[in-house]
């Protein structure tokens, strides 16, 4: 299809895009990484997961990371979140350096890793009373969270009562609950099915836009780290070293129908070659040794 | 009628491979796991022909040659039966034969005692037809009963009287009656009377007593009242609810707050867990001498029994079930800023409490099952001490109730705190998804007697 159409190159972008892009780069910066590195120490000997990885993170902005998988992306974030000691290199929050995890980095995980204890605002309220507070002004400001992703009708139901994409929902309230400066996305809709995710990918987009957060966004799945962010990481395997950081060219605000835009198309191609370079396809053959096992006479093709 | 039809379809078939049975099958399978063991119990009991390998007697008699002495309600192997009769009637027929020489052997007054014995042996089948209670058997009463019977004016209902010792009893009285119409001592014959040929029926061993037996017996020992040193079954049992409850709860109170502590710290799991792994496998009975030598008397060194069998796979049962907690749940919560001790506290503890009752709930059935040993050592008591008499006698018609009893206490517990677990725990998924069973609809309506008129069943 690529050859047939000419597309532009991903690296093209409209004035309104590149005069966007530049205003970014003049907020301040959220998160600084430098030469961050990841060596996991096992009893079969120890694996350089992730080496020197260096960026920036501006404020409000919106970074997914894409890789091929086993690349250490979920490794990456997670010890941005403090869930991961550093092997080397150390990062910043609004320049001053921090370790451990704490509720400035909240955290969505592609397992909801909701509390199956607590009701859906309970949820919600535990990281405020956690960080010491309590009172009706708790209840009432998670009640305006749970509104925001739309579930204010499940306040009182267990996370068991609610679907997929709810719990999701409800994830999301409940890191944004604490109102952390970055929230980190861990593959948070890879167990929707398509519909429940495009869905939820547009009330992240919805969120976001109403709420004061910078968002990193692990992802393997192109379409969506292109319909949803500023810029793309994108991570190589072995060690996992950072590949490029793309500027995504497709304009704001976005909608469903960008998909098929020749922005959106240009950068989905650079991405597939990013990661599924055609030098490594073979080692694998496309086509099947297939025998036919059937004594159909019919041809299905 | 369309909607029958469908419901009828929809019910599962009763084989089919890993899939479950609807309710109503699984009730009826339920009732069937515990009718059939009965049933066969009742049928071993009351097919004659099944097994039986005893001969239960409801008439006995005294051999001149031979010192043993059965009573009736003893049991003979059916091999050894047919010679302690014959051996009898050979006796009768020797005394027949004397008596027809006119020969007398010894004094008369060592013959009429013969006779008095004989005439007393049929005091069972008296008692069991009901002809007179066991207070009013006396040798006047008897002696009436001998003269009833020959005049055939008593109606035989439980224990029938064969045709050769209603001849042997007809006899007797024609000599009986000859010397007096009421008993009196001097007056009995001077003769030799004939004994009355042993009677019974086949039977099981005393160890597998009949179902009707144990239900008789067992009421009787459990409405008997205490008597001085002797405490009532209730009391009994209630003696030795406290023992399995007391060294349960012990258990936990140290077991469960190691276990947790060891489940989320390696540090205290790697320094308690190898030794309690290492000293469950030594048997606590093993500690039963050592336990009353440092606990003395009483019920102390029993409860620190069930203690010890439970204490140390309580702690491990604990540390596991705390390690399943899914740790991205604290990741979770670390991200929203909680420390080490909410952590715990509002994380790790709400967290495993479902499967943590389910452990307590298992393991109080663990300490159920070292009771009898519990009871055993030092001064026997409770219940066990009750089996224990009643087994050496082998009354094992006392003991079964007793060994029910127990099964009965351990499984309803069980069964009471496994319906309680969704309603302490609304939020797992049984709880929603399952339909409320039998005790679970009880509480509710203790709760709140109106919840089953409503047209919702309770649901608004
Ligand atoms: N705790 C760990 N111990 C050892 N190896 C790990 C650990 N966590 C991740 N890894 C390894 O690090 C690599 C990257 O993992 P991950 O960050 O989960 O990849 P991705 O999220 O990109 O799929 C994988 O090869 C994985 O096997
Ligand atoms: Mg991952």
């Amino acid at each position: 299809m690529s050859e047939l159409i000419q597309l532009p190159s991903y690296k093209e972008q409209s004035p309104e895009v590149s005069a966007r892009f530049e205003a970014l780069h003049k907020r301040p910066v959220k998160l600084k990484v430098e030469g961050l590195s990841k060596t996991f120490h096992t009893s079969k000997g120890s694996v350089n997961v992730l080496k020197s990885i260096d960026l920036n993170v501006y404020r409000r902005e919106f970074v997914s990371v894409i890789g091929p998988s086993g690349c250490g992306k979920s490794t990456l974030i997670r010890m941005l979140a403090g869930l991961e000691t550093l092997s080397g290199g150390r990062f910043l929050l609004n320049d001053k350096e921090v370790s451990g995890p704490s509720a400035d980095r909240g955290m969505v995980f592609q397992g909801y890793t909701l509390f199956p204890w607590l009701s859906v605002k309970k949820n919600v309220m535990f990281g405020l009373e956690v960080n010491g507070r309590s009172g009706t002004a708790v209840e009432q400001e998670a009640l305006q969270w749970i509104e925001l992703v739309g579930l204010a009708r499940f306040a009182d139901a267990y996370p068991s009562q609610l679907s997929g994409g709810m719990k999701q929902r409800v994830a999301i309230a409940r890191a944004l609950a604490t109102q952390p400066e970055v929230l980190f996305m861990d593959e948070p809709f890879g167990a929707l099915d398509p519909h429940t995710r495009s869905q939820m990918q547009a009330y992240l987009l919805q969120i976001w836009k109403n709420v004061d957060v910078t968002i990193m966004f692990v992802t393997h799945d192109l379409d969506e780290a292109i319909y949803l962010s500023d810029r793309i990481l994108v991570l190589k395997a072995n060690p996992g070293e950072i590949h490029e950081f793309i500027e995504v060219p497709v304009p704001r605000p976005r909608t469903p129908e960008q998909f098929l835009s020749p922005e959106f198309l240009s950068v989905k191609q650079h991405l597939e070659e990013l990661i599924h370079p055609v030098s490594s396809n073979d080692d694998e053959p496309t086509d099947l040794p297939i025998v036919r096992m059937t004594s159909a006479s019919d041809n299905v093709e | 009628m369309k909607s029958e039809e469908i419901a009828a379809k929809t019910s599962s078939p009763w084989f089919a491979i890993r899939k479950d049975l609807d309710s109503k099958q699984r009730l009826i399978l339920s009732c069937f796991s515990f009718l059939l063991p009965i049933l066969i119990w009742v049928i071993v009991s009351y097919t004659p022909f099944i097994w039986h390998p005893d001969v239960k007697l409801q008439l006995s008699a005294d051999r001149t040659d031979v010192t043993t002495i059965y009573s009736a309600g003893d049991r003979l192997s059916k091999e050894f039966y047919p010679s302690f009769v014959e051996a009898i009637q050979s006796d009768n027929a020797e005394i027949l034969a004397a008596r027809e020489q006119g020969e007398v052997d010894g004094s008369a007054s060592r013959i009429r005692r013969a006779n008095l014995k004989v005439m007393r042996h049929i005091t069972p089948v008296v008692t069991a037809n009901g002809w007179l209670t066991r207070d009013e058997v006396k040798d006047e009463s008897l002696y009436g009963v001998w003269q009833k019977l020959a005049e055939g004016s008593l109606e035989q209902k439980r224990v029938q009287l064969s045709a050769e010792n209603m001849e042997i009893i007809k006899r007797n009285w024609a000599l009986m009656s000859e010397r007096s119409e009421v008993f009196d001592s001097k007056l009995l014959p001077e003769t030799p009377l004939e004994k009355l040929v042993p009677q019974g029926k086949p039977s099981n061993p005393s160890y597998l007593p009949s179902p009707h037996e144990v239900v008789v017996k067992g009421i009787q020992d459990f409405t008997a009242e205490a008597d001085g040193n002797n405490p009532s079954l209730f009391q009994r049992y209630r003696h030795s609810l406290r023992i399995v409850f007391l060294g349960f709860l012990f258990a936990a109170l140290v077991g469960v707050p190691l276990g947790v502590i060891c489940g989320t710290f390696d540090f205290f799991s790697k320094l308690f867990e190898p030794f309690i792994d290492f000293f469950r496998y030594m048997p606590a009975p093993a500690f039963s001498t050592l336990l009353v030598a440092v606990f003395l008397a009483n019920d102390a060194p029993k409860i620190a029994l069930v203690f010890v069998g439970t204490f140390f796979q309580l702690v491990l049962v604990v540390a596991n079930t705390t390690r399943q907690l899914d740790a991205s749940l604290l990741e979770a919560a670390q991200t929203l800023g909680a420390n080490k001790s909410t952590q715990i506290r509002r994380v790790i503890l709400p967290g495993i409490l479902p499967d943590l009752f389910n452990d307590l709930r298992i393991l109080l059935g663990w300490a159920w099952t070292w009771l009898v040993i519990a009871e055993l050592i030092g001064v026997k008591s409770g219940l066990t001490e009750f089996m224990d008499t009643q087994g050496r006698f082998r009354n094992f018609d006392s003991v079964f109730p007793v060994i029910i009893l127990i099964g009965v206490s351990g499984f309803v517990t069980d069964q009471i705190l496994s319906s309680l677990r969704k309603y302490l725990f609304p939020w797992t998924p049984e709880s929603s998804s399952k339909k409320h069973g039998f005790i679970g609809r009880f509480i509710y309506w203790l709760l709140d007697r109106k919840v089953y008129d409503s047209p919702l069943n309770g649901k608004v």
